[in-house]
């Protein structure tokens, strides 16, 4: 009945019972490529067109590459020089600061707080109510990114909606986007980003059966204890990975920003994303502007590493 | 028995919630404001959108929101034409769409062996996946388009195609994995020991109990793409063949000045199919959109 | 799975070996010319004289055919696409667009020809004064773009709120202090009316350095570039001058507050907004800006130019020429990966003749660099300042845009900020400029001596 073509459950090969038997190793590793076989699409998609460049643009952070002038074609290797000078360059510890700022504030803050704050809410909320609300916030992020920009440009603009409204209340407010340009552009990305997280975190606490709730509320415990101490340790992968996610896609916002205050006043609001644009683009520094894109990356390890181990979604 | 679905119609949670809210009033004090703070959230996101409408149809709107002095369409009649309008959304489409079906059905695939045999290198392969594609394109422009002027592939709508996809493929893969963990292997067992193969129980059992989920990443993929300016800006050099998301900026004037009302009216048409994509896959999918299983990690 | 790494590492080795080697083999034989250029938004002009100069072309070569492939973007990515294009022989164009601040970079890169073995030839290039042949060369000294038109920079100014202001309409300052002078009596008059606009600050970028900074640097007895010695000008008197009049501006209420100036998006609001609203009296802007004001515009104002006066830029104490301008445009270059060189400068030279530049010029506004074009009654009646803004081409300089240029720009632009937000005073903020600059292009490229 069991034969040995079918594959096999979960687990692999490491109990089957012809272990020791010769030839058991090649068996074994020609069922683990066809196995693999399907995976061949995606790798071959993902070798030629992704790894090649992403290697090679790796490398070309260690040379001098720029678009016109000298380097273009005369290609010099400078080893660490990009890092060094970048390292060395004043507007990049701020760059780092404010990215890490905007990071925290609009992903972690913002999109998660607010996105999980919203699915709770919606679950003792009345159907239409939750239907609109829903579809509002998807629109949100919806819009293509070059036409949300220019809307919450034109909010926080000096003559713009959220002035406007609040002049009815008799308010004469800031020009927001020169006086607090990273609190509009933080704004503005919490409102593009948080139906993300609330469709994460509805689907997540869907899957939470009431009846553990129900039971710590007979046993005394209040809406935030329950929260806290049921609900959030039940989906904690959910956090993990949504936390991840968010992080990573809030690192590479470039056009929000450049819309809405072109990384200024001065440099106010340039993140690193925006301080690669200035160098790659403006200036034509490709090794340069790689270079930051770099640490981009590594900023974004970093915090997932530290999602990982402070949540520790493996453990269930 | 948990198969994905998405969200259940109001859950279990929210039922208990709600019964018993007849029966304190303390519950419908909760309900009330749930309803009230989750109604100023929702009209918070919609103000930024004001601008929009309103611009869309002031012939002479600018920055600054203002109730337009004559209501107009003509804006939307100026900007209909098929060169500027008609012909970049089509591109679009063929781009977002046939990117978003590559996309799912490699990443579907892709997604089986990760799901169902537990390799060592899976994590690894996942993560470091992950991470590849944080990298900006704008820093691999260089290589990318030597890439793919090596291959002839420049100014190609399907090598395009082929790269978009190879971008979107990360998160599609992390994506249709976590659907497809929700799948019960012990469903295809049976079919196992009657001598169907996984390709087979792939096609019949795992897929149909996923449709939900698959659509989710296709429109999660489509969304992506159709928003992507530069991409298409670099591979591509027949403006017949731009997508909108490029030709949006055929709005901007030279030395800098924008003609604001027509911009506004093509970022609503721009936008309009995705969210008509959005609604429709909602409405098929039996409930309201979720991302239930996506992401488990 | 091991094998399947195997294969992956293949693969992605000869992706890498095949990006290495640009494939070569295009589809130019040397029949077709490639011209790439820009086309955007309502800037649609260059695309229909392409059309119409292919159209020439092709009837005057029998066997010839011209592709064209214009590319809508917006100036950055316009210059990034052109050189990515430009770096393999399979896509380079035989004749590109070419922005005057990019030839001396795209030369040293090595994208496009000289052309000087042509031009020696070309009787026409009489019709083109020393200043404007400078601005294609480059810095070899080699002509590389063969100029298709121009801008030049005046002031702007409103003659009922001047004239209101006690001020002679047609206004002619004839020094700094004359322009200082006028924006009090506005001020005094309407303190509601912004009295002067000069763009400044690292938001405008260029249009800062270029319409602001470099407008009034020109007209000191300092430069910016030592053209002779090809060095960097640090430490001059004019750099602080310059610097003290945006203080005076700004700091002095003179002008637009810093938040205002500063908005990355002032230009559309200034000349879109502010100025036809009459509640800006002068701007010191391009001869490009009616263009917003035409039918054909963003923001169409026909009484325009009974509203509207132009004034040419001053010298710092009415001294040399008693008015400088600064100028940019476009030129038409080659591509140095051509197959057919003869061809593309036949095509060049269609492109750039009389009549063609003639059209050119009007329908895109630009100011004729050709004698002869902006001579021809033709030009001069097309629009009521092209003949003032035509006149101003003797007197332009052009910006010494080597591979360096754009970072030393931004420098300028950061040095405006800060003297305009008071966060530093003129001499503080040139110190600071002079130590950047030296950062950028070493100690060896700098010199106190100016031009």
């Amino acid at each position: 009945m069991t034969t040995v073509t079918t594959p096999a459950p979960v687990g692999g090969a490491e109990r089957s019972p012809n272990r020791n038997r010769p030839g058991e190793k090649k068996r074994r590793t020609l069922v683990a490529l066809a196995r693999s076989a399907p995976l061949l699409p995606a790798v071959l998609l993902l070798a030629v067109f992704l790894f090649g460049p992403v290697v090679s643009s790796l490398y070309g952070s260690l040379t001098n590459a720029s678009l016109s002038g000298s380097t273009a074609t005369n290609v010099e290797f400078v080893g660490v020089k990009n890092y060094v000078d970048l390292f060395s360059d004043p507007d990049f510890p701020k760059a780092v600061l404010l990215t890490v700022v905007f990071l925290v504030a609009s992903a972690i803050l913002g999109q998660n707080v607010v996105g999980l704050g919203l699915s709770v809410l919606m679950q003792s909320a009345n159907g239409v109510v939750r239907g609109v609300v829903r579809t509002i916030v998807v629109t949100a992020w919806v819009l293509p990114e070059i036409v949300a920009s220019f809307a919450a440009y034109a909010f926080f603009h000096d003559g713009g909606t959220l002035n406007e409204m609040l002049g009815v209340f008799g308010i004469q407010g800031p020009n927001w986007l020169y006086t607090f340009p990273m609190f509009a552009v933080i704004l503005a990305n919490v409102w593009r980003g948080t139906a993300f997280s609330m469709l994460v975190y509805t689907a997540a606490l869907n899957d939470v059966p009431p009846e553990i709730t129900e039971a710590a509320e007979v046993d005394g415990a209040t809406g935030w204890q329950r929260f806290r101490l049921v609900t959030v340790p039940m989906i904690r992968r959910s956090i993990s990975t949504n936390l991840m996610l968010t992080t990573l896609q809030t690192l590479s916002v470039f056009a929000l920003i450049f819309v809405m205050t072109g990384g200024g006043p001065g440099t106010d609001s340039t993140t690193l994303p925006l301080l690669a644009y200035q160098e790659a683009f403006k200036f034509g520094e490709l090794g340069f502007g790689t270079a930051i894109a770099t640490i981009l990356l590594l900023v974004g390890a970093l915090f997932s590493v530290f999602y990982i181990r402070a949540l520790k979604p493996e453990v269930d | 028995m948990t198969a994905p679905v998405l969200e259940k119609p109001p859950s279990r949670a929210a039922e208990a919630g709600s019964r018993l809210s007849m029966a304190s009033p303390n519950r419908r004090m909760m309900k009330g404001l749930s309803n009230g703070v989750i109604a100023i959230v929702g009209f918070a996101f919609l103000l930024p959108m004001v601008w929009l409408v309103l611009a869309s149809v002031d012939t002479s709107a600018t920055l600054s929101v203002k109730w337009p002095e004559t209501f107009s369409l003509d804006n939307f009649t100026a900007i209909l034409t098929p060169e500027r309008s008609l012909i970049p959304l089509l591109n679009s489409t063929l781009l977002s769409g046939g990117c978003a079906i590559l996309t799912v059905v490699a990443s579907l695939l892709a997604a089986y062996p990760l799901s169902r045999y537990k390799m060592r290198v899976n994590k690894p392969f996942l993560y470091g996946v992950l991470f590849g594609t944080c990298l900006p394109i704008t820093a691999m422009m260089v290589p990318v388009y030597s890439l793919f002027v090596a291959f002839n592939l420049i100014d190609s709508v399907g090598g395009t195609i082929l790269f978009l996809a190879a971008t979107s493929l990360p998160m599609a893969i992390w994506m249709m994995k976590n659907f497809m963990d929700s799948v019960p292997v012990s469903l295809e067992e049976a079919a196992w020991t009657d001598g169907a193969s996984a390709m087979t129980t792939l096609r019949t059992i795992v897929v149909p109990l996923m449709r939900p989920g698959i659509g989710v990443v296709f429109i999660f993929v489509f969304i992506q793409t159709w928003g992507n300016f530069f991409i298409p800006f670099v591979l591509l050099l027949s403006p017949d063949k731009q997508p909108a998301a490029v030709s949006i900026f055929s709005f901007f004037g030279q030395y800098g000045a924008v003609a604001y009302g027509q911009l506004a009216a093509f970022s609503l048409l721009y936008s309009v199919p995705v969210l008509a994509l959005y609604v429709l896959v909602t409405r098929l999918g039996g409930g309201s959109f979720a991302l239930a299983g996506a992401v488990k990690g | 799975m091991k094998r399947y790494l195997g294969i992956a590492a293949a693969v992605a080795t000869t992706a890498l070996v095949l990006s290495g080697c640009s494939g070569g083999g295009g589809e130019s034989d040397g029949t077709t010319i490639k011209v790439a250029y820009s086309k955007f938004g309502n800037f649609t002009q260059m695309d229909d004289h392409m059309k119409a100069v292919k159209e020439q072309y092709e009837a005057a070569n029998e066997g010839m055919t011209v592709e064209l492939v214009p590319i809508e973007a917006l100036e950055a990515d316009y210059f990034t696409k052109l050189a990515l294009m430009n770096q393999s022989a399979a896509t380079a164009p035989d004749v590109m667009y070419e922005d005057t601040f990019k030839v001396k970079s795209d030369a040293e890169a090595g994208y496009i020809l000289p052309l000087d073995e042509y031009i020696d030839e070309w009787d026409d290039w009489e019709q083109f004064p020393d200043n404007a042949r400078e601005a294609g060369a480059g810095d070899d000294g080699k002509i590389y773009g063969v100029p298709m038109g121009t801008d030049t920079r005046a002031i702007w100014y409103n003659k009922q709120l001047l004239a209101d202001a006690g001020l002679t309409v047609p206004w002619e300052p004839k020094s700094w202090q004359d322009i200082l002078d006028a924006a009090e009596a506005v001020k005094q008059k309407n303190p509601e009316t912004i009295p002067f606009n000069i763009y400044s600050g690292k938001g405008q970028s260029e249009g800062a350095s270029m319409q602001g900074f470099q407008m009034l640097l020109s007209g000191t007895e300092d430069t910016l570039y030592n053209s002779d010695e090809k060095k960097w000008v640090t430490g001059s008197q004019g750099f602080i001058d310059s610097l003290q009049f945006i203080t005076d501006v700004y700091q002095g209420d003179l002008g637009p507050t810093p938040q205002q100036a500063l908005d990355k998006n002032v230009g559309t609001t200034i000349n879109s907004e502010w100025i036809p609203q009459n509640k800006l009296a002068m701007s010191l802007d391009g001869s490009w800006v009616s263009g917003t004001w035409l039918e054909t515009g963003t923001t169409p104002w026909p009484e325009w130019n009974d509203v509207m006066g132009v004034a040419a830029m001053p010298t710092q104490d009415g001294q040399g020429a008693g008015r400088t301008s600064m100028s940019g445009g476009w030129t038409l270059a080659m591509g140095a990966k051509t197959k057919n060189a003869d061809a593309a400068w036949d095509f060049i030279e269609t492109a750039l003749d009389k009549d063609n530049s003639l059209d050119y010029d009007v329908a895109a506004s630009q100011i004729a660099v050709r004698t002869d074009v902006g001579t021809d009654p033709a030009y001069i009646e097309s629009n009521p300042t092209f003949e003032f803004f035509s006149e101003l081409v003797k007197d332009t300089h052009f910006r010494p845009a080597t591979s360096d240029y754009s970072k030393i720009s931004n420098e300028i632009t950061v040095a405006m900020e800060a003297v305009m937000t008071g966060q530093q005073t003129p001499e503080e903020a040139a110190k600071a400029y002079d130590t950047a600059i030296t950062g950028i292009v070493g100690d060896d490229n700098v010199t106190t001596k100016s031009d």
